[in-house]
């Protein structure tokens, strides 16, 4: 115990000296939280669940994807023909519609790219928002059904509401940019779940956008809307495992019904995976560029600090050895009072970087891929200290050698 | 590599300044250099870890800048400023564009579009695709899909001229856009490609397909690759000309729209008679034209999709600036224990006569000179990302996007960027210290 207090005590000793390296371990791991995080979500976002899976079903050879709207009852039952064949546990259509507000721009804060789909499968197919609980679960019901009964509704995320400068309640028009000459008047009945991953979404009824399109032609002499055969981007399935999942791709890959245009069907966590080929590189330079840097920065800092320490201390230390302190308690002591200081500030960094960015920014806004916004992982509250402990090991053990191999002849030699 | 080491005004005048306030400082100061040098040189451990500190940071906003600095080039040399693209109203990128044959019929005989020795004119009527291609599990990279650009032309020469690409091996598509393989044998469909694609594709070929490539770097004429259900003969390679052309398959596009689902055209690019002319043309297109379409000059087409550049900009300045504070600190450590072991030096040179404003200035150049050697050494080791090829996405935005292949560039203003960072976090971080070492009162640290 009182060797500890005597760590304690060297720490507090010098009070600059560990305020600033303390700083320095705090910038160095809110960077490598932020990365980390980043890192993190893409690999769990990637990552092949076991069972209940999603899985995500396109037009098999371009991208964007455009099927037509008449494969939905047959991509319902998964392609399932025969007895025996499986069928998804739940799914859900996923259409693009975009407009902007004023015919003549065409910036972020007048365009408005909105997600088409039945209003009910918000709450049991959309990531995340099928886990909601308690209050939140029940607010965001409320507006769904809003959605369910109001064809014109649209919700949003906080983000995409306070770029258009508008509240809920708000009535607008959006001049339709995929779908030319379809503009349709949207009313914000709700939004969805604040600081979430869809604060800088929208979601529309489908019905509405099906009923413009299939409206098209009698307004324009009979001719059809030239999206108006293929509009289904994306067909999202549920399966209970992976079984399963294999079967109906199967079943839909090779069924006759899908063969103009030919489909596939995949995991989403391979659809985000092949998506993000290619920003292999930039990963490749987070992943052995930016964190190892940051962390060598970090053990750097902490060698720096504790040498200079052990510099200055060297009369000391040889006074300690007199007194009876063997060679390994020196070195525990340096170790420990290096790794003690760079634990407290790898917490206050974590918790730095989680507060800042989640709590008081609302996210990190990289462009990477669909991903609008990236959160602080909860993981970063045990990455945090682990990295300023490792940083303290390493940093301080050239040291920390130093201090037990200090001679006590040559110190007190020199005083004389 | 000369012409890219230029460095603009901007990027000039604070290293210009840093660099100057240290000269001034060092003379105006009085106490010799070789004083400071000496001190840092004793000192070498400490001196080198310091210096470590800024090398990471300062290689690390290097690579990353030129990493940014090749998106930006990239955007920016691609498109002819004499050229006009054309593509659907209301739309912001070509790949979701559609273009009725009416209209592309009807565009290429508007007034101010040049034409060739036969009297047609300069223009190339595009349909841009991007074509999902799977992978295999090769070379460590796991198997999945690719997205590959594919652009179909009608008249692959015509196209050639507009967008200034020229054959590097091989020859052009033929008039079919197929080669026949013999009896027995189907036709292959016929591709040219650019550089970058080039490169992708051979990167995921089979040991044997590699054993019996002429080029092993990349994939070359002569040699397959497969697109939906249908193999492709590569007919050519065009030359590298840094642009978003370079990242893209070149097929005649009767065969490739129909067969990928597209129909009609994306683009017409259109070439005038110089830049003037072209924004004429472009004006006449978008406001007395008769049908809706919308019409850029090419460059400001390209240039519009900096966006995703700027985004990685602003996030590359954030985890700098932290990064940068981080290594402040360091810096501060141990310019403070610097100041606290040399109290008597400092007691010695105020007895000798200098003043505290030169003691201040002394501490402030060692400093500087600390940042100025980490600095260096670190914009020396970036410079050796320059050339390095990477994978990006480049676009404006407004949905769509390119996925292009580029090369990092290490440009003059990036090294002169980096070396006034690490001046300023020299400044900053050794403001502080020095001040404490103008404040230390002789008699006391001499006693």
């Amino acid at each position: 115990m009182k060797f500890l207090l005597l760590m304690f005590k060297n720490v507090r000793r010098n009070l600059l000296r560990s305020f600033l390296t303390s700083m320095a371990t705090i910038m160095l791991v809110l960077v490598i939280t932020m990365v980390w995080s980043i890192l993190d979500f893409l690999d769990a976002a990637t990552r092949e669940k076991e069972k209940d899976l999603k899985a995500i079903i396109t037009e098999r050879w371009q991208i964007p994807s455009r099927m037509p709207f008449a494969y939905v009852p047959e991509l319902e039952r998964g392609g399932a023909r025969n007895p025996g064949d499986v069928q998804p546990a739940d799914s859900m259509t996923w259409q693009f519609y975009g407009g902007t507000l004023d015919k003549d721009k065409f910036d972020r804060n007048s365009m408005l790219f909105a997600i088409a789909m039945e209003p009910k499968k918000l709450e049991t197919m959309m990531d995340d928002l099928d886990k909601l609980q308690g209050k939140e679960k029940t607010d965001f019901h409320e507006v769904v059904q809003k959605l369910e009964n109001n064809r014109q509704g649209i919700i949003l995320g906080i983000d995409r509401l306070k770029a258009l400068n508008k509240r809920v309640g708000d009535r607008f028009k959006l001049f339709g940019l995929n779908y030319k000459n379809i503009d349709l008047e949207f009313e914000i009945v709700g939004l969805f779940p604040i600081g979430g991953r869809y604060d800088q979404s929208a979601v529309m009824n489908r019905d509405y956008l099906n009923a413009a399109i299939d409206e098209y032609p009698q307004k324009h002499n009979g001719q059809k809307h030239p999206m108006g055969d293929r509009n289904l981007t994306l067909f999202w399935i549920r399966v209970n495992s992976k079984a399963d999942f294999e079967r109906i791709a199967e079943q839909v890959t090779t069924s006759p019904a899908f063969s103009n245009p030919a489909v596939k069907c995949e995991t989403a966590a391979s659809g985000v995976a092949n998506f993000l080929d290619s920003y292999r590189d930039i990963f490749f330079g987070m992943r052995y560029l930016l964190t190892p840097a940051a962390i060598i920065s970090l053990c750097v800092v902490s060698a720096n600090a504790i040498s200079i320490s052990v510099r200055e201390r060297r009369q000391e230390l040889a006074v300690m050895k007199v007194l009876g302190f063997r060679p390994l308690q020196i070195m525990l002591m340096v170790l420990g009072e290096a790794m003690f200081l760079s634990l407290l500030a790898g917490l206050v960094g974590a918790w730095g970087a989680w507060y800042l960015i989640n709590e008081y920014l609302g996210g990190l806004a990289i462009p990477i891929a669909f991903f609008g916004k990236f959160f602080i992982s909860n993981n970063a509250f045990w990455w945090g200290p682990a990295i300023g402990l490792l940083a303290g090991l390493v940093g301080s053990l050239g040291p920390a050698w130093s201090a037990c191999s200090v001679k006590v002849t040559e110190v007190f030699s020199k005083v004389a | 590599m000369g012409s890219q080491l230029q460095i603009s005004p901007a990027a000039l005048i604070p290293l210009v300044c840093g660099l100057g306030t240290m000269v001034l400082l060092t003379l105006w100061g009085r106490v010799p250099l070789r004083y400071n040098l000496r001190n840092l040189s004793v000192r070498w451990r400490t001196t080198l870890l310091t210096a470590l500190g800024f090398i990471l940071i300062i290689e690390l906003l290097t690579v990353m800048l030129a990493f940014v600095n090749g998106m930006y080039v990239l955007t920016q040399s691609t498109g002819v400023p004499g050229n006009v693209l054309v593509i659907s109203e209301g739309f912001q990128d070509e790949s979701i564009s559609n273009l009725p044959n009416d209209t592309v019929t009807d565009v290429v005989l508007q007034p101010g579009i040049m034409r060739d020795e036969n009297d047609r004119p300069l223009a190339s009527a595009e349909t841009y695709l991007i074509v999902v291609q799977p992978i295999e599990n090769r070379s460590g990279r796991a198997a999945g899909r690719r997205f590959l650009p594919v652009r179909g032309v009608d008249d692959i020469e015509v196209a050639a001229r507009v967008h200034n690409m020229s054959l590097d091996t091989g020859r052009w598509l033929s008039r079919e856009g197929v080669t026949s393989l013999g009896a027995g044998e189907p036709d292959a469909l016929e591709a040219m490609l650019g550089v970058g694609m080039a490169s992708e594709l051979g990167s995921t070929r089979t040991a044997e397909q590699l054993a019996a490539a002429k080029n092993k770097e990349r994939l070359d004429e002569g040699e397959y690759f497969t697109l939906g259900e249908r193999r492709f003969l590569v007919v050519g390679v065009m030359k590298s000309t840094g642009s978003a052309f370079d990242s893209e398959i070149w097929a005649k596009r009767s065969i490739v729209a129909p067969m990928f689902g597209k129909d009609s055209y994306s683009s017409v690019v259109l070439r005038a008679a110089g830049p003037k002319e072209a924004r004429q043309l472009k004006n006449y297109l978008n406001q007395d034209y008769a049908k809706s379409v919308q019409a850029f000059v090419e460059t400001e087409y390209f240039a519009n999709m900096q966006e995703t550049s700027q985004q990685f900009l602003s996030a590359i300045i954030v985890f700098v600036a932290v990064m940068s504070i981080g290594g402040l600190f360091g810096v501060m450590t141990v310019m403070f224990a610097t100041v606290a072991q040399r109290s008597r030096d400092i007691g010695v040179l105020r007895m000798l006569g200098y003043s505290r404003l030169e003691v201040l200035a002394s501490f402030l150049v060692e400093s500087l000179c600390l940042a100025l050697l980490g600095g260096g050494l670190g914009c020396f080791l970036g410079t050796f990302a320059n050339g390095i090829t990477v994978k990006s996405i480049v676009g404006g935005g407004a949905g769509g996007g390119k996925m292009v292949t580029l090369d990092m560039i290490v440009s003059g203003d990036i090294l002169a960027v980096g070396l006034s960072v690490a001046l300023i976090i020299g400044a900053i971080g050794g403001l502080l210290p020095a001040i404490s070492a103008m404040l230390v009162k002789p008699l006391y640290s001499l006693r």
